[in-house]
């Protein structure tokens, strides 16, 4: 089989006497979307903490496309196409959306040493990209990021990633707080974006958005990957959430014959 | 259709208010004494004015990028009384004293970045600690006493600085060329260039924008740098024109500085900036002082002006944001 995009292997990750990852290990295929999902403290922040740069790992190791990486900084990891959009926190609310998505690699105009940035083009390639992400509404690419509602913050965060051929994208809660028509264009948003090559790590807490894109789930509990290779065609949502629960076949059986509601 | 939207963009401009206000406080000033708009008034206003000017253009860059710095007006005062003392002991001729008191603002500016980049220590104590340190360094070198200034005359130095000539009825000092130049170069790093792209997300979103690759920590330095570079510059400047060096010189103009970059539509706690605002928020505050003494008001009730000019400008500012956010 083909050496995977990511390969994070044996990973393990103490905060003083916490262990937050014991032995955990996790891929993503190329052109896959692949969700993570856990319970409160099951580990998936800290692990694509440590995937992001944000945080580093105390041992274990992580591929790319086979070869060993060390990625000590956010940085570090954008450098190696991994890009990690938290709501919110990855643009410059004041700047116009042109500015944030080229923002640390504006093109410059010729004379070089004039330092100027050729603010036409940087529109120009915003405007299709919002295009191609699904931005219906009419947004000109001028438009302060802080106008903008909270799914088309993400829409121009996945934008940036898709532009800069980040290979993997990483979503934090894409859809936190986010009402049902916005949650809708997020969810093409990452189909877009795994349509065009990219793959990406989904992560929510609503189970249900999670069903709607990905191709595979990942289950964490207690910093370990219980289980990596659900299909979300063959897998109902209870079951799922059984394994997240981590409840035995006897236990649900009980918790059934008790009259208690599964779900 | 087109039209209405031009003129909606234009008063959405946080230069707008400011722009306004000027212009009211102008026609009040010359409805009560029509000496302000004479020749003579106007040379005056504007001989003063470009020299805390300077000042104010890199205090807007600095303020964009998130931070501040106190210790200007301390600098305004020590760089000329340097320059004097290196040429009045014959360590140095005067060119070469100019260029060390450059070189030692420039080494403030770098110590005061470093402090607030590497200790993480908020640039209101850093550059607070820094205009003590400079201050009372002037006044230990001095013993408190004015510099002997009068070999000035002639220098090269002096004429590129201050040298002055007559266009029609208006003494122009050269200060005001370097004034427009300064203006017309930092509005176009911070609006043009990509380092005031870099400016601007490292005082909107630092941890964004270190995301992205930019250097914030470098961005703010060289702009504590250049803050100092100017105050150290403006001194020097006002010192030849009015031939003193004055160790106390330049007290309280940190605050009045940043006061013109407020007015002009600059956000304290940065991201947002503006050199066509600063240049307003320069000339407000100078015309309230020349224009208030013009009509009578006695001097000492200008901070009463400067205070309210402060609050309603800023209660303008913030309900522009607001509409802003809004979306409208």
């Amino acid at each position: 089989m083909a050496e995977p995009l990511i390969r994070m292997q044996n990973i393990r990750k103490s905060y003083g006497r916490v262990q937050a990852l014991e032995d955990a290990s996790f891929h993503v295929n190329e052109r896959e979307i692949v969700g993570l999902l856990g319970d409160n403290g099951a580990g998936k922040s800290t692990l694509i903490k440590v995937l992001s740069g944000a945080v580093p790992l105390t041992s274990g190791d992580i591929f790319i496309r086979g070869k060993k990486v060390n990625l000590r900084s956010t940085s570090d990891a954008i450098a190696h196409g991994i890009e990690t959009i938290y709501q919110d926190s990855a643009l410059v609310t004041q700047l116009s959306i042109a500015r944030n998505l080229f923002l640390g690699r504006e093109p410059i105009k010729p004379p070089r040493f004039l330092n100027r940035m050729d603010q036409d083009a940087m529109n120009n390639v915003a405007r299709d990209l919002l295009k191609q992400v699904g931005i219906s509404k009419n947004i000109p690419p001028t438009t302060p990021i802080g106008s903008l509602s909270g799914g088309e913050r993400q829409a121009v965060a996945i934008a940036r990633a898709m532009h800069f051929d980040s290979d993997l994208i990483i979503l934090d809660e894409p859809t936190n707080n986010l009402g049902v028509a916005e949650t809708q264009g997020v969810l093409s948003f990452v189909r877009s974006a795994r349509d065009s090559g990219h793959s990406c790590i989904f992560i929510a807490h609503n189970i249900h958005h999670v069903f709607q894109v990905v191709d595979r789930i990942v289950v964490m509990r207690r910093g370990k990957v219980v289980a990596d290779d659900i299909d979300p065609k063959k897998t109902s949502v209870a079951e799922v959430e059984q394994i997240i629960t981590g409840m035995s076949d006897k236990e649900i059986r009980d918790a059934i014959a008790d009259g208690k509601p599964s779900h | 259709m087109e039209n209405r939207s031009l003129i909606q963009r234009l008063i959405a401009r946080p230069e707008f208010g400011p722009f306004v206000l000027l212009i009211i406080e102008i026609t009040v000033f010359w409805g009560f004494n029509h000496d302000f708009l004479s020749p003579q008034n106007i040379s005056n206003t504007l001989a003063f004015t470009v020299e805390l000017g300077l000042i104010a253009l890199a205090m807007t860059l600095l303020m964009t990028s998130g931070e501040f710095d106190l210790s200007v007006g301390s600098l305004f005062g020590f760089s000329p009384v340097l320059m004097w003392t290196l040429f009045n002991s014959g360590v140095t001729s005067l060119e070469v004293g100019f260029l060390v008191a450059l070189l030692v603002a420039a080494l403030i500016g770098l110590v005061n970045g470093w402090f607030v980049t590497q200790l993480k220590i908020p640039s209101f104590l850093v550059t607070l600690g820094m205009l003590l340190v400079v201050r009372g360094t002037a006044l230990f070198v001095t013993d408190g006493f004015p510099q002997r200034t009068w070999s000035a005359e002639g220098s090269w130095l002096a004429e590129a600085l201050v040298g002055d000539f007559f266009i029609g009825p208006f003494r122009i000092y050269m200060s005001l060329f370097w004034f427009i130049a300064a203006a017309i170069a930092l509005g176009y790093v911070l609006t043009q260039s990509r380092t005031g792209n870099w400016i601007q997300a490292a005082g909107g979103n630092p941890n964004a924008a270190r995301a992205r690759g930019v250097n914030v920590s470098g961005v703010k330095i060289g702009l504590f740098i250049l803050s100092s570079v100017m105050a150290s510059l403006a001194g020097v400047i006002s010192s030849l024109r009015t031939s003193a060096a004055n160790p106390n010189s330049g007290t309280g103009y940190e605050l009045e500085v940043i006061a013109m970059v407020v007015i002009g539509g600059t956000a304290l706690t940065g991201g947002r900036g503006t050199i066509i605002g600063t240049v307003l928020g320069i000339l407000i505050l100078r015309v309230m002082r020349n224009g208030i003494v013009l009509i009578g008001v006695p001097g000492l009730a200008y901070n009463i002006f400067i205070g309210a000019i402060i609050l309603g400008m800023m209660a303008l500012h913030s309900w522009l944001e607001r509409r802003h956010q809004a979306g409208t």
